[in-house]
């Protein structure tokens, strides 16, 4: 293409404006208490909608709304394996694949996946493995998609607890459902559920200690927790108390889900005769 | 009649002293839990306990297990083997496709090396067999039809008509009388509602 | 990952060792194999290690480069991971077979350093907005005997330890153009703090105790990453991980400290030791 050397062309590379802003005008997490309301070192996760069945192309698909997080997830199998190993014949193979839309965060983002999302691919997938009854499924592979739509903290909890959803929308069996929480240590207290300022901006002065987040994946009926996820630093007992912290608010989304997928059996179909 | 229960996977239903565990059930440390998410169905059978299982609106996902006796596709002949797609288990449709191989010597019981594969299928028919391996990593699943009940049931002409059987060997076009080799299958009765 | 069959009963072998703290290979719960460090080992890389953990191999080097700060943070510089898998290791590895374990050792270490304790990013920065430095840090997996983690994280404290930046300073002309200025001498350095550099400790849970630094088989023996556990033995966990992160962090200072203090004299192992 031939350039017109008229034109001032734009820089190769763009920034957002956002973070040019002078830092009296950036929006500051408050230090007392949390935008949305809720309180500081409590255990109240954002309100979830949950449903399942949305996509109907799929075997199993369910739908998360936490805040403004937005996320859906489908499954897709058990189909035949298409890269075979000798590991595959005894026990089916999960596959994740998680993406953010473009334009779910802040930053557009490229339709490619990138590091990030392959990470979280990754342990999208170790959390869900235990949950699933994969020894039924010999030689079969079983797809699970993830897409974040709306970016607002929290997203690798929520993803879990929609794709464990989904699977269970499916009918794969499982042999419990997986939760997620995720947490934002500050200092002294933590955040639970956190929105995406609260997660990605630092929340008090420099320097400060135990500031990290922590993300927990549980079987909520067999108290198992097959994914934990942390970053930053955090003394050990912070830590400790950090996952308890977690593990309690994934049993507070338990109720949301049961009744989701329970809601979605029902209307598939009326009670069998006897 | 009370609502019947249902429950989401890992959900416990019940001690092992008090049930059988069925389909969409698993057991752990003497408890039977769910892991389907579905209606709670129990059943007595005469035996001592009743069955507990869990069911969904279409029945759970089959895949071809050994022994499972599936309908299928011929893709493909070669003088070694036929390839096929597994279209039905038992009589649920699976909504993705398998792909299955029926070797030279599955094909029928007696005389295994006198058997041709182009005179046992062609590629289109519609055939019963039964699943004996679910094979290694080079091969597929593994099929046979070495049984009188199993082999071709439906099959074109060269004329594209539907062919009528005329013994466990031969088919025949209506419409232009000639006959062509296929290994069929006796249908059982029961499996000619459709 | 090259990856071993067990049988039933070398499990169960494998399982009660544990229990009673003894190990197939004579170590306790909490021992490491034993490990060999050596820096300085590719004179190209502004610094550089080598470890041995059994017959885990790592090579680390370090480049640094100047380049431009994140505009979020202006007054830092960064790091860059990039993990290589070659296929000398095993060769699954080949082609993009190392692909996926490379994103995720890499993705790891990134997770690892990113706080402020970990290495002072502000010492990288030459001028706030413009200019910094950018430490690549490239390992090589160059055998693979299970424990990856642990070798490749003592393998960049060792690198990190090891890395001399040259010293640069900023000259302005009279219009206010800068100017970057490399120091003459060679052996006027900047190094960095790596005091606070972690290790990453790896435990795994073989029956009902955990072990460190697993062989292939002991991590057969256990769900191989793949399991669940209940929330006590995490707790348990980390608490071991916290005590043998610092049992190991101290003598590897000292290893470190004392190899350098040899300077010249130090004879050389190289890759056949």
């Amino acid at each position: 293409m031939p350039v017109d050397t008229k034109r001032v062309r734009g820089p190769d590379e763009s920034q957002s404006p956002l973070i040019f802003l002078p830092k009296s005008a950036q929006k500051v997490v408050p230090k007392e208490g949390r935008e949305d309301g809720r309180q500081r070192g409590q255990t109240d996760v954002r309100p979830v909608f949950a449903r399942c069945g949305l996509v109907s192309q799929a075997k199993g698909s369910a739908y998360i709304e936490a805040g403004n997080t937005k996320l859906m997830c489908s499954v897709y199998g058990p189909r035949e394996i298409e890269r075979k190993d000798e590991t595959d014949m005894k026990s089916g193979r999960l596959f994740c694949d998680f993406r953010f839309a473009p334009f779910s965060c802040q930053k557009r983002g490229a339709w490619i996946q990138g590091s990030e999302e392959k990470d979280f691919s990754l342990a999208l997938l170790e959390s869900l493995r235990p949950g699933v009854c994969l020894h039924k499924y010999p030689r079969s592979q079983i797809e699970v998609n993830v897409m974040v739509l709306e970016n607002d903290g929290s997203v690798l909890a929520h993803a879990v607890t929609c794709a464990s959803l989904a699977l269970a929308d499916a009918g794969i069996e499982m042999y419990d459902l997986v939760l997620g929480c995720s947490l934002r240590q500050d200092g002294a207290t933590y955040l639970i559920d956190p929105t995406f300022p609260e997660e990605s901006g630092s929340c008090v002065a420099d320097n400060a200690e135990n500031q990290g987040s922590v993300t927990v994946a549980l079987l909520p009926s067999l108290n198992q927790v097959s994914g934990l996820q942390s970053d930053g630093e955090m003394g050990e007992e912070t830590l400790v108390d950090a996952v308890r912290a977690c593990i309690e608010g994934c049993h507070k989304l338990y109720p949301v889900v049961q009744q989701a997928l329970i809601k979605s059996v029902r209307r598939k179909a009326p009670p069998p005769e006897n | 009649m009370s609502p019947m229960k249902l429950c989401v996977p890992g959900e416990r239903l019940c001690s092992t002293e008090d049930c059988i565990p069925g389909t969409g059930t698993y057991l752990r440390h003497g408890y039977i839990f769910a892991s389907l998410a579905g209606y709670v169905l129990r059943k007595n059978e005469g035996e001592e306990l009743p069955m507990i299982s869990v069911v969904r609106e279409t029945e759970a996902q089959l895949l071809p297990d050994v022994g499972a006796i599936v309908t299928c596709k011929v893709t493909s002949i070669n003088p070694r083997f036929a390839k096929v797609h597994i279209l039905y288990v038992g009589s649920t449709p699976l909504k993705d496709r398998f792909r299955g191989t029926i070797r030279k010597e599955d094909v029928r019981a007696t005389e295994k090396d006198k058997v041709e594969t182009y005179k046992s299928f062609r590629p289109g028919d519609i055939v019963l067999a039964k699943v004996i391996s679910l094979g290694d990593v080079q091969s597929n699943y593994l099929l046979t039809t070495a049984e009188n009940e199993l082999g071709v049931v439906v099959a074109h002409s060269e004329a594209g008509v539907q062919m009528v059987p005329i013994s466990w060997c031969e088919m025949q076009c209506p419409r232009t009388h000639a006959k062509e080799f296929r290994k069929v299958a006796r249908v059982q009765p029961e499996y000619l509602q459709a | 990952m090259a990856t071993v069959q067990v049988s039933e009963a070398e499990k169960v072998y494998i399982m009660h060792g544990v229990r009673d703290d003894l190990r197939v290979d004579g170590r306790g719960c909490e021992d490491y194999r034993h490990m060999e460090i050596e820096t300085d080992v590719v004179s190209n890389t502004d610094g550089s290690a080598k470890v041995t953990l059994g017959h885990t191999a790592i090579l680390v080097g370090i480049k640094a480069e100047i380049g431009k700060p994140r505009p979020m943070v202006a007054d830092e510089g960064f790091l860059e991971f990039f993990v290589d898998c070659s296929a000398n290791a095993t060769p699954e590895f080949e082609g993009r077979g190392g692909d996926e374990l490379g994103t995720e050792l890499s993705n790891t270490l990134y997770k690892v350093f990113n706080n402020r304790n970990s290495i002072d990013l502000r010492t990288l920065c030459i001028s706030p907005g413009e200019h910094c430095w950018v430490l690549y840090i490239d390992v090589l997996l160059l055998q693979c005997d299970g424990n990856l983690f642990d070798a490749i994280s003592v393998a960049v404290k060792a690198a990190l330890f090891n890395t001399r930046i040259p010293k640069v300073h900023i000259s302005e002309d009279e219009e206010g153009g800068k100017e970057i200025e490399l120091s003459d001498d060679p052996y006027d350095c900047m190094r960095l703090n790596v005091e606070n550099v972690p290790c990453i400790v790896t435990l795994c849970k073989v029956g009902h105790r955990h072990v460190v630094d697993a062989t292939l088989l002991e991590k057969a023996c256990s769900e191989g990453g793949r399991g669940s556990l209940d929330p006590e033995s995490i707790f348990e966990m980390t608490e071991t991980g916290k005590r043998v992160g610092k049992a190991l962090h101290a003598p590897l200072m000292e290893v470190l400290q004392k190899e350098e203090s040899l300077g010249k004299k130090r004879q050389k192992v190289g890759f056949l030791g």
